[in-house]
């Protein structure tokens, strides 16, 4: 009975799919794009996450245009030095070394100094929470802690800590997606260092508005200007900042910010540039 | 009885206020006048710290087209000009204005009551430019621009909305029992600015007849039409108060004069009287303060730039219980997070209530009832325009007609979800406005 009814399914199915495969073969056959093969070869070497770090859209697309172009200057911001290295040899070209950069928070103002204005009740959301004045501190320049930065990041460097945003060095590859996300500014890229100190508040109000609504606010009081033996902090608009080039992490600034926790001045100790040998 | 055709709701009304007359407030300690009282550009500050001022001196100069003059409400000495929280919910420019108590007005201003039928049409545009007068329900467009369409449009129908469709607001109500001999005057400057058969309507809702009677008396001798409608929310909204009136409909991407009407508020057709004839700037208007937990509700006429923390004292102070302060009315009206914003001139209400127990933090999904969609004045899906704010699809989310929403707050009021479907749309909007604004720089 079975074996009656199964043979004109798979003869004819079997015919279809014969036909079928011949049709496939011819096109492919006639319709043939020839694939630069290094293409594959750059872009299986590419971390291929899409961050869009490199400006392309896609890691795919990066890999193309190096291949044609073969300019030193194209970096990937993730892969970083080793991976420029990789590419150089691929390619036979020498790769620009790129400058590591890495995310970080120019805002201190956590749940423990920061003051609350009001409590917000509504989306969960930093731009939302934007309408309504600047979310729930009462400093107009602080990180909401709503954490509309977080979706953003495509290597799950992010997490709200106590209200506020906290990176993971070791994860954070310096892609700068998350930047646009934040209403406020208070994420930027930096360049990777040994050991940093930047001013990690982005208040422009007034010095004596500062203090009332966060005590790790910079209130532009010109001590550490003065102490700077480099002149390498500069006050602009009642908020002062480290010009990285002129900084030699001598940490006199921090011994002289007058500011009750932990100073404005921040130190980080970042992770050691990644090494160029290619193993 | 006259309503607009589709959606619309009826919240309790809470009209608390609604008996009692209007008291003057005395001058408040500080001053602080903000620059942005209107739509669109910020005026500039045109006063230094010290500088002396008399009432009525401009302390702000208009920007631009679309901006409007900022005046002094009372003499005094100049103490700060600094970023301050403005209830429009972020920082404005404001201008610290302490009192001397002489209360001087500037010369030439305030001057007795002149016939503005012997000024021309230049003059009394100028007039009611140089007075700063806005829209004062709560946009705030500059009068002086809205008093000027473009020449290829006509205007045959003049509105002003005495609508007052927001629950426990009654300032307008008040005010058009009191001066409604101003508010007549103030439209017939309005209708001798347009060419043509011109018909003048004074839209009142039918929850205050009282008003309607005392503005009969003076209207029905000019030829304006007293249109009394349905106690409904959103009455008042520029769009449904039009189709109410006249039946016509303002489409998407439609401005009122493209159907040849212009509406005004009755506070707005005030200022410009006084504006126009004693040559008065709008430094004051009539506030409401009301909710549950203030101690005594009252309408108070109150110099722009008072503080809401000395409005509170004045009316006996708000219980302990109060978590929210919100100007405007409840349904569209934004909460505030200091009780150092100032009045503006588009304040036409701060309520004080306590509403633990009603949070909307308990978010839950749509089931999709539809009753936003019936509640909706506009015609719009508000579940399906929060959904794709929800997804961020901001191409998608113009197609679905968001620009259309006049954020009423109808859906929200009536979800049983309790979602958040306005402050959805109004996310939407901001969003969408600045990647706009992205792509073009």
């Amino acid at each position: 009975m079975y074996s009656e009814s199964f043979i004109p399914a798979v003869a004819s199915l079997g015919s279809l799919a014969f036909v079928l495969g011949i049709i496939i073969l011819f096109v492919s056959k006639k319709f043939f794009v020839a694939e630069d093969p290094t293409v594959s070869m750059i872009n299986a070497l590419l971390p291929g996450v899409n961050c869009g770090a490199c400006g392309y859209p896609s890691c795919s697309q990066f890999a193309e245009e190096l291949v044609r172009t073969r300019n030193p200057s194209m970096t990937c911001p993730v892969g970083g030095g080793e991976l420029a290295e990789k590419l150089g040899t691929a390619l036979g070209i020498t790769m620009a070394e790129p400058k590591p950069v890495t995310c970080v928070v120019l805002c201190q103002g956590h749940n423990g100094n920061a003051r609350e204005s009001a409590e917000y009740i509504g989306i969960r959301d930093c731009w939302a929470a934007a309408q309504a004045f600047a979310g729930t501190k009462q400093c107009r320049f602080a990180c909401t802690g709503l954490g509309s930065c977080i979706a953003f990041c495509d290597f799950n460097a992010m997490r709200i800590e106590n209200g506020l945003v906290v990176i993971d060095k070791e994860l954070c590859t310096g892609c700068g997606a998350c930047v646009p996300a934040c209403p406020y500014g208070v994420l930027t890229m930096q360049e990777k260092k040994n050991e940093r100190y930047l001013i990690a508040c982005s208040s422009h109000d007034r010095g004596a508005d500062t203090r009332k609504a966060c005590d790790a606010g910079c209130t532009a009081c010109q001590k550490c200007v003065r102490e700077c033996p480099e002149q390498a902090i500069v006050i602009d608009n009642f908020l002062a900042s480290i010009i990285q080039e002129k900084c030699t992490s001598c940490g006199k600034c921090l011994e002289v910010c007058p500011t009750k926790v932990n100073c404005i001045l921040l130190e980080r100790d970042m992770e050691t540039v990644k090494s160029k040998k290619v193993p | 009885m006259k309503t607009f055709k589709t959606g619309g709701i009826h919240p309790p009304e809470q009209k608390l206020t609604s008996g009692k007359a209007v008291e003057v407030m005395p001058h408040p300690q500080e001053l602080a006048v903000p620059m942005s009282q209107h739509l669109g550009k910020p005026a500039k500050p045109v006063v230094k710290v010290g500088d002396e001022v008399k009432k009525g001196q401009l302390v702000g100069a208009a920007d631009g087209f679309i901006s409007a003059n900022v005046h002094a409400p009372t003499s005094g000495k100049i103490k700060a000009v600094k970023q301050h929280p403005h209830p429009g919910g972020q920082y404005s420019m404001t201008v610290f204005i302490t009192p001397d108590g002489k209360d001087e007005w500037l010369e030439g201003l305030n001057t007795p009551e002149c016939d503005w039928k012997k000024l021309s049409k230049e003059e009394i545009l100028k007039r009611i430019t140089d007075a700063g007068v806005v829209g004062m329900g709560g946009a705030g467009f500059p009068s002086g621009v809205k008093l000027s369409p473009p020449r290829d449009k006509t205007i045959d129908t003049i509105i002003l909305n005495g609508a007052e469709c927001e629950p426990f607001l009654t300032a307008d109500h008040r005010v058009m029992i009191e001066e409604p001999e101003a508010i007549v005057k103030g439209l017939e400057i309005i209708t001798s600015l347009f060419q043509g058969q011109v018909s003048a309507y004074i839209g009142i809702e039918s929850n205050k007849p009282d008003a309607a009677a005392a503005l009969k008396k003076h209207a029905d001798s000019k030829g304006i039409g007293i249109v009394v409608l349905e106690t409904k929310y959103p009455q008042g909204a520029e769009k449904q108060l039009i189709n109410a009136i006249t039946g016509r409909t303002v489409n998407e991407g439609e401005l009122p004069f493209d159907k040849g009407c212009l509406v005004h508020n009755i506070a707005t057709a005030i200022a410009i009287y006084e504006a126009v004839c004693k040559n008065k700037p709008l430094i004051e208007r009539v506030v409401t303060i009301s909710g549950m937990e203030i101690h005594t509700a009252k309408n108070i006429r109150i110099l722009v730039g008072t503080k809401f923390s000395e409005i509170a004292a004045f009316c006996g102070s708000m219980t302990e219980k109060t978590n929210q302060v919100i100007t405007g009315g409840p349904m569209m009206g934004k909460a505030q997070f200091s009780l150092d914003v100032p009045v503006t001139k588009t304040t036409s209400g701060i309520l004080f209530i306590n509403n633990r127990g009603l949070e909307k933090s308990g978010e839950k999904t749509c089931i999709r009832c539809s009753r936003c969609i019936s509640a909706c004045p506009q015609n719009l899906q508000p579940w399906l325009l929060a959904n794709t704010a929800q997804l961020r699809d901001f191409d998608t989310i113009e197609l679905y007609g968001m620009a259309n929403c006049t954020e009423c707050g109808s859906c929200s009021y009536v979800c049983p979800s309790k979602r958040e479907l306005v402050h959805w749309i109004k996310y939407a909007k901001t969003l969408a406005s600045k990647r706009k604004q992205r792509q073009s720089a």
